[in-house]
């Protein structure tokens, strides 16, 4: 099909889903039995109760909630100084499983790691830094996916990564092993830090995908066995890093 | 008197009964599910602020739902989704099949949602030659084996390893072991290859936010960041109540659902999806639709007994902290929402009165799921509306009226209501040994006729009687000792938070 015919068959539904909008929208104003809601109403409960708003983790109780929370997902948790000794624990990483490739966003930091220096023999190949490339297949066929986190919170123990040019979201989801670079001043103690954010951006603000993660893929879908690796990565770690 | 309904939920509770592996995972996972969310919820401590904060935000989001939906879906578009408006499911599946005819698809992936499962859309889908594949392990699962989920959390909650390796060898065309790990691999390696090769990719939505047009998957596979990142075109489908206005009171529904699902603080994954991929993005899918849904969901706006219907969050708590469920499983229930909820949400968008005493019977009114919902849908409250209603609109026989007069004057006194309960417990005990039911008066009615038929072999039923009392007997416990507060309070804030 031509692409101009797919755009007026686009500018057809949307114009059917106009229309029956209003019909939508009047049914559910009628059935509450008012007229029709247009200027924004007073929220009087909103977010997390208000005595959760001021609920606040010292860095370190942060760094070992965090730990906790994760381990006991499933995930490993590695705590280091600064970025050499987080480079030196890729290294070894990929050194100790066999790694032939691996995968990272393509970060200044996570360039500066140096990681094809240090690993000769694998293939390192950096997101979207050719137009020719498949990112798809590359992902999927990556032992290590490296990526830097955008947040964390330790509460939870999750992680958040956030999608833009540089950062595929496939990189934290199609590869083997993932390995989550967390610089500690990213670690907040509850999700809600977070989420204010993500408020405050607006709708303009936001990238297409924002993930959250906690710990490997798993489930317990057959006979409530614990299987892990389902579809995304079966090893997660998160490296934390005091100076990044 | 019988109604069609009614033989049918009999036969399949029977079929439930005398499949033995179903009843013993069904008690065994929802024993899990419920420890751990018991756990989950007093690891997290002040629950019930969390509660009430979370049924807060429902009732006014509820309460303005036309605001929320039209901001919702004005941001929707200007991130570039395509937003669609259907009444019914039929107009749901034609919106469907319409983008995948264009798309010109082959193959679908989709990660488990339940409006699909309301819509029948597999079936649609093959129908116009179009593969729809379930990505979750669960379902994939059951849609080899061709049924349908019998958990809203774990779809395939009524097969053994051994079932399991069976369907998946012949899928795989060689022998597998029923070893998890083995089997999970097996499915992993498959998929990898369905999502590569599907054109669309198809979800649900836990949450939609309104502020900035977002949609939010919970999951733990990974199956549904797959669905919305490999595919080219994207198409989620979600319930018109899915709806909270903003990012932070995600945090509450973020606290509030993994840990009353399957008490986790949070699943692995949770996606916050806005939009289509940036054009400079290099993956995401480059076109996605978002199919908004009544189909019988606006009947619960304006009616005070049941809007509160519509803040319910799909955990399933509600299923495993229920006696009934446990020992029947989901499939008995006949709808897309087995349970407590299902009892109650199949027969509302339906507004199927002669439907409506058949599943609502399947209770005890003992009112745990009541105290599971981490929303506070008063559910118990809701069935005895249920059977009320059939009275007043003349289905129901005239003993079944004077029965439910009893009911009404039960209701208002919480002492009564205790007292019945433990006079159905008594007169349970009495026919359990002498092996058959009789019992025709208090809430356990329903209940007893349900649960022992004429051709179920008397001693089957004796020897699971033990353990059906302590269910029972478990369930009472849990009653709330403030019940009549609570049933006044609940009529009160229905009255402030119920649209009007
Ligand atoms: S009714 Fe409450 S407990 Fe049951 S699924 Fe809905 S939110 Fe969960």
């Amino acid at each position: 099909m031509s692409s101009d015919s797919h755009e007026a068959w686009l500018a057809e539904l949307e114009a059917a889903s106009r229309q029956k909008q209003e019909t939508f929208m009047n049914g559910i104003a009628s059935k509450l039995r008012r007229p029709r809601v247009t200027n924004r109403p007073d929220q009087p409960f909103r977010g997390a109760p208000d005595f959760w708003e001021s609920f606040q983790w010292s860095s370190e109780e942060r760094i070992s909630m965090f730990t906790q929370n994760f381990q006991a997902a499933g995930g490993h948790v590695i705590h280091v100084a600064d970025a050499v000794q987080a480079a030196d624990f890729i290294t070894n990483k990929a050194e100790e499983m066999k790694a032939a490739r691996l995968l990272m966003q393509n970060q200044p930091s996570l360039l500066a790691l140096d990681l094809q220096q240090r690993l000769s023999q694998a293939e390192i190949s950096v997101w979207n830094d050719q137009p020719e490339t498949d990112w798809r297949a590359k992902a999927a066929e990556a032992d290590f996916g490296i990526v830097e986190a955008d947040y964390a919170a330790a509460y939870t123990g999750s992680m958040t990564v956030m999608s833009s040019a540089n950062k595929g979201r496939s990189v934290s989801l199609l590869p083997t092993v993932l390995i989550a670079i967390i610089p500690v001043d990213r670690l907040k103690t509850r999700l809600g830090e977070i989420m204010s954010d993500f408020d405050a951006a607006g709708r303009e603000g936001l990238p297409a995908g924002i993930h959250f993660i906690s710990g490997p893929s798993r489930s317990a879908d057959i006979e409530n066995d614990l299987t892990i690796g389902v579809h995304g990565p079966g090893i997660v770690y998160a490296v934390l890093v005091d100076s990044w | 008197m019988s109604t069609e309904g009614k033989m049918s939920v009999k036969n399949r509770a029977r079929l439930a009964l005398n499949n033995d592996f179903l009843r013993s995972a069904v008690r065994f996972t929802t024993e899990r599910l419920r420890s751990g969310k018991i756990q989950a919820s007093a690891d997290h401590g002040s629950w019930d602020e969390w509660r009430e904060r979370g049924r807060q935000i429902r009732l006014h989001t509820i309460a303005n739902l036309d605001y929320y939906l039209t901001q919702f879906a004005d941001n929707a578009r200007a991130n570039g989704v395509h937003v669609h408006f259907a009444d019914t499911a039929e107009e749901a599946v034609q919106l469907s099949l319409n983008i995948a005819k264009q798309k010109s698809a082959q193959s679908v992936v989709k990660s488990k949602s339940m409006v699909s499962e309301e819509l029948h859309l597999n079936k649609a889908l093959e129908s116009i030659g179009v593969e729809a594949v379930e990505t979750d392990l669960g379902e994939y699962i059951i849609q080899l084996a061709d049924e349908t989920p019998s958990h809203i959390i774990i779809p395939a909650i009524h097969k053994n390893r051994y079932q399991i390796a069976d369907l998946l060898s012949k899928e795989a065309g060689e022998t597998l072991p029923p070893d998890t790990s083995i089997l999970a691999g097996f499915v992993r390696n498959k998929l990898r290859e369905k999502f590569l090769d599907a054109e669309i990719g198809m979800t649900g939505c836990n949450f939609a936010i309104a502020e900035t047009g977002s949609m939010v998957l919970f999951e733990n596979e990974g199956n549904a960041r797959m669905v919305t990142t490999v595919p080219k075109t994207q198409i989620t489908l979600m319930g018109m109540e899915r709806i909270i206005p903003s990012w932070t009171d995600l945090e509450v529904m973020a606290t509030l659902l993994p840990r009353s699902a399957t008490g986790q603080k949070l699943t692995v994954y949770m996606s916050g999806i806005t939009g289509p991929r940036r054009d400079e993005d290099g993956d995401g899918p480059d076109e996605m639709h978002i199919i908004i849904l009544d189909n019988g969901r606006s009947l619960q706006l304006g009616d005070p007994e049941f809007q509160e219907l519509l803040n319910c969050i799909r955990c399933g708590a509600c299923l495993n902290a229920c006696p009934v469920y446990r020992q029947i499983g989901g499939h008995a229930y006949g709808g897309t929402y087995s349970g407590p909820i299902g009892a109650v949400l199949t027969p509302a968008l339906k507004k199927n009165v002669a439907e409506w005493d058949d599943i609502a019977n399947a209770s005890s009114l003992c009112g745990a799921c009541y105290e599971a919902c981490p929303v506070k849908i008063p559910l118990h409250d809701m069935l005895v509306s249920l059977r009320r209603r059939k009275v007043e609109a003349g289905r129901g026989n005239k003993l079944e009226g004077l029965g439910m007069k009893g009911f009404a004057a039960i209701m208002n006194n919480s002492k009564r209501y205790r007292a019945v309960i433990r006079l159905g417990k008594i007169g349970q005990k009495l026919v359990a040994r002498s092996g058959e039911i009789r019992l025709k008066a208090g809430p356990l009615k329903g209940w007893n006729t349900y649960r022992v038929t004429p051709t179920l072999p008397k001693h089957s039923f004796r020897d699971k009687w033990p353990t059906l009392e302590q269910e029972i007997r478990g369930g009472l416990q849990n009653m709330p000792s403030g019940m009549e507060q609570r049933l006044q309070n609940i009529m009160k804030d229905r009255n402030k938070g119920g649209g009007s």
